[in-house]
């Protein structure tokens, strides 16, 4: 072979590689799943997306145990970096490959189900007998606006109040406060730059709004409406109802006497932070921060606890429920076998994801577990056992701009901290956004 | 610059080999298989700039045309300007605009002057020379997001340890809340991407201080020139053309470089850190991939109407 046939053929094969590739690359089609050859076996691609290193591990040795009971299905968990994990997931959703299961949030399954990409489970939950084992709030979000399951909540994220109980005897308080007002009262008398001490892990930064409605949705409580909790019965929005002025005031004033200056740009890190190492008497925070503050070689098990979420001058709390759960993608080629997979995530498998990762639990005889029922979770048993004052609410989170409306809140809530807006004014601009988004 | 003054290697003289009879090309005639055995050799790279570069820039530019927005992938009709309208129409465009220029000139002025300070000290020759400039060198291997939580973490005023060591120098009392105040904010952000930048400065400068000839420095020093005077009238002018092109290279990275703001503030406190490119990741997490793209096309004209500039500039004054 003489010097240039040798090049020639040498790019030939180079082409033939990248096109082959590629036709490879392309030659998928929709779906993720491999049939194995002659054994029936099938293998699903399962992506998760709230993912840390020790949650994979739980969901790892979950689908273990599916895999033992389901011989001929094999599972392969993909587990992105949490920052890029929804893109990540959307563009294999987009592509038809790549998933069978995925994890579902309340924020992604509005897009995802509009665009079609979610396989709708709802024939396959109503033949399925473990359904009526889910507490209510579950069944409940297990169906969409549109009344299709496209995926089952895994657990719940809520607020709790996290108190330092050394700090607030020290200050000459009995028990935690109940109220915002009281709130603010036992903070503001803790709090002491000096000694690096502060009353509340105030959060100015990323999501930041979701604090300040919480205090509104508090003291709106006898007339929210419980289904669209950015809403009064009248239809005006909670931001507009004559309520909200004091809440927004009382908030803010938290702010003011009783967190650190510099918690204007605090985001969920630094506000665990804060209260994880012993600076800050108080958090408002979801429930996997138990486990982390557990951890926490600042504070002993004897200094801290929760009390449930504080409640406004109507002497109630609305609870805005977060969830994510496992939803199976439209694409897959096994959606028996996927649906199968997260028929058993939400079984009993569902009570150690849940407790592994501190999530308040969908699996009805959960709430009877000691380790509900003691301890930093009793504050959700008690706010489960009082549902005339911790008001289970709806926050509109599937709607297409809840992302924008979520930016443009927490800058609007940054002005108000670094004195370019009024809590009025920042009112009237919530209003505003959302009755003019309602009004299309 | 001796660097980019060199004759390229294909064309240098090489006495070792008899050279091409004068009037006789040394071209061979172009056939159309020897035409297809060149494309075979392109084809790989071509296909993978077309889909990695072009596609993705043609689909950009499509996309801020349309009404794209990720909720309704069904419904992504064509909207002529309205985009760009739109993000006109935002005053937080004209505020992020300006903070994109304080952020460039802010960030590199003093990488272009630290830089070059520690390029002309790693030239000089001591021991470990190599383990100076490796240390020198490592900020550039971090990801900028990274640098933006690890130096987020270090101005913070309470945990923070910037505080810490002022409060231990006894330059403070009290904290400083560096980044919950707009002006600080800015500050530290730039800050941390000085820290980041030098190393790029001090990469290129040294390379290019490498090739001024000794014999030039000597020579100066031989009709008197002092350090300083060496510096100014030899290495600088020697080394223009990299000092040059590296700031316009910068210029445009650091334009286009949003990840140590959106890992260090979010682009906040209430916007008053956001540059244009970390003020387009908004728009791609709210999912409305239409805005971000025309915002792109928006950075793209605006950078390549420097660059022109930039170049004219230089060619204008080269000339006279």
């Amino acid at each position: 072979m003489n010097r240039r046939k040798f090049i020639l053929g040498a790019a030939g094969l180079a082409t033939a590689s990248v096109t082959g590739l590629t036709s490879c690359g392309s030659s998928g089609g929709s779906g993720s799943s491999t049939g194995g050859g002659g054994g029936g076996d099938v293998t699903l691609q399962m992506v998760e997306s709230l993912t840390n290193p020790a949650r994979s591990q739980v969901l790892k040795k979950l689908l273990g145990e599916f895999e033992a009971a389901n011989p001929g299905i094999k599972v392969q968990l993909v587990s992105p970096p949490t920052e890029q994990a929804d893109q990540k997931i959307q563009q294999m959703l987009q592509a038809g490959s790549g998933a069978d299961v995925l994890e579902v949030r309340d924020l992604t399954v509005g897009p995802f189900a509009n665009n079609g990409w979610l396989y709708d489970m709802t024939a396959d939950v109503q033949q399925w007998a473990g359904f009526g084992d889910l507490t209510p709030q579950a069944q409940k979000y297990s169906k969409h606006t549109d009344g299709k399951t496209y995926f089952i909540p895994y657990g719940f994220y809520g607020l709790s109040l996290f108190y330092r109980t050394d700090l607030i005897e020290e200050a000459g308080f009995s028990a935690p406060p109940k109220t915002w007002d009281e709130l603010l009262e036992q903070a503001a008398k803790i709090q002491d730059p000096g000694k690096n001490r502060y009353g509340y892990a105030f959060r100015g930064g990323k999501n930041g709004n979701g604090n300040v409605v919480a205090a509104i949705e508090a003291y709106v409580g006898d007339s929210i409406d419980r289904e669209n909790a950015f809403k009064i019965k009248s239809g005006q929005s909670i931001f507009a109802a004559p309520e909200a002025q004091a809440a927004v005031d009382t908030y803010f004033e938290l702010f003011r006497r009783a967190s650190p200056p510099s918690s204007v740009a605090w985001g969920y890190p630094e506000m665990v932070e804060g209260f994880n190492n012993g600076s800050t008497a108080f958090l408002l925070q979801d429930p996997e921060v138990i486990a982390t503050v557990s951890a926490s070689k600042s504070i002993t098990k004897d200094q801290w606890n929760t009390a449930p979420l504080l409640t406004g001058p109507s002497g109630k709390a609305s609870q805005p429920v977060a969830t994510a759960g496992w939803g199976v993608a439209k694409a897959s080629k096994n959606p028996q076998a996927a649906v199968k997979l997260v028929e058993f995530l939400s079984g009993d498998a569902s009570t150690t994801f849940a407790k592994e990762n501190s999530l308040v639990p969908i699996q009805k005889k959960a709430g009877a577990d000691a380790f509900y029922t003691t301890g930093p979770w009793a504050s959700y048993v008690t706010m489960t056992e009082q549902p005339d004052t911790y008001l289970t609410v709806v926050q509109p989170r599937g709607v297409a701009w809840w992302t924008e409306w979520s930016t443009m809140a927490d800058s609007d809530v940054q002005k108000v901290l670094i004195d370019k807006m009024s809590t009025a004014d920042l009112l009237k601009s919530w209003d505003a956004y959302w009755t003019k988004k309602w009004n299309g | 610059m001796a660097v980019l003054d060199r004759a390229p290697r294909g064309h240098r003289p090489n006495p070792g080999r008899t050279p091409a009879p004068v009037g006789r090309s040394s071209k061979r005639p172009f056939t159309v298989r020897r035409g297809l055995g060149l494309l075979g050799f392109l084809a790989p790279a071509l296909v993978f700039v077309a889909i990695f570069t072009y596609y993705p820039l043609l689909k950009g530019s499509q996309m801020a045309f349309q009404q794209w927005n990720l909720f309704d992938l069904r419904n992504t009709p064509f909207v002529g300007l309205a985009n760009f309208r739109t993000l006109l129409a935002n005053p937080t465009f004209y505020t992020v605009l300006e903070h994109s220029v304080v952020w460039v000139v802010g960030s590199i002025v003093p990488q272009l002057l630290i830089g070059f300070g520690l390029a002309l000290l790693l030239r000089r020759h001591f021991r470990f020379r190599g383990v100076y400039q490796a240390l020198a060198f490592f900020p550039w291997a971090v990801s900028g997001f990274l640098i933006g939580i690890l130096f987020r973490w270090m101005f913070n005023g309470e945990f923070g340890v910037i505080n810490d060591l002022l409060r231990k120098a006894g330059l403070i009392d009290t904290n400083i809340a560096w980044l919950a105040d707009p002006t600080l904010a800015m500050f530290s952000v730039v800050v941390a991407n000085v820290w980041y930048g030098v190393t790029f400065f001090t990469i290129m400068i040294l390379a290019a201080l490498q090739s001024v000839p000794d014999e030039l420095i000597e020579a100066g020093a031989l009709d008197g020139a002092g350090k300083v005077r060496t510096l100014f009238f030899i290495v600088i002018p020697f080394i223009r053309t990299t000092l040059l092109l590296t700031v316009l290279l910068r210029v445009i990275w650091v334009f286009n470089f949003p990840e140590i703001i959106y890992g260090m503030t979010g682009g906040g406190p209430a916007e008053q850190t956001h540059i244009v490119t970390s003020w387009m990741i908004n728009f791609t997490s709210q999912g409305d991939y239409g805005l971000a793209s025309a915002l792109g096309l928006i950075v793209v004209g605006v950078l390549v109407l420097f660059t022109s500039f930039y170049l004219l500039a230089l060619r204008e004054r080269d000339a006279r």
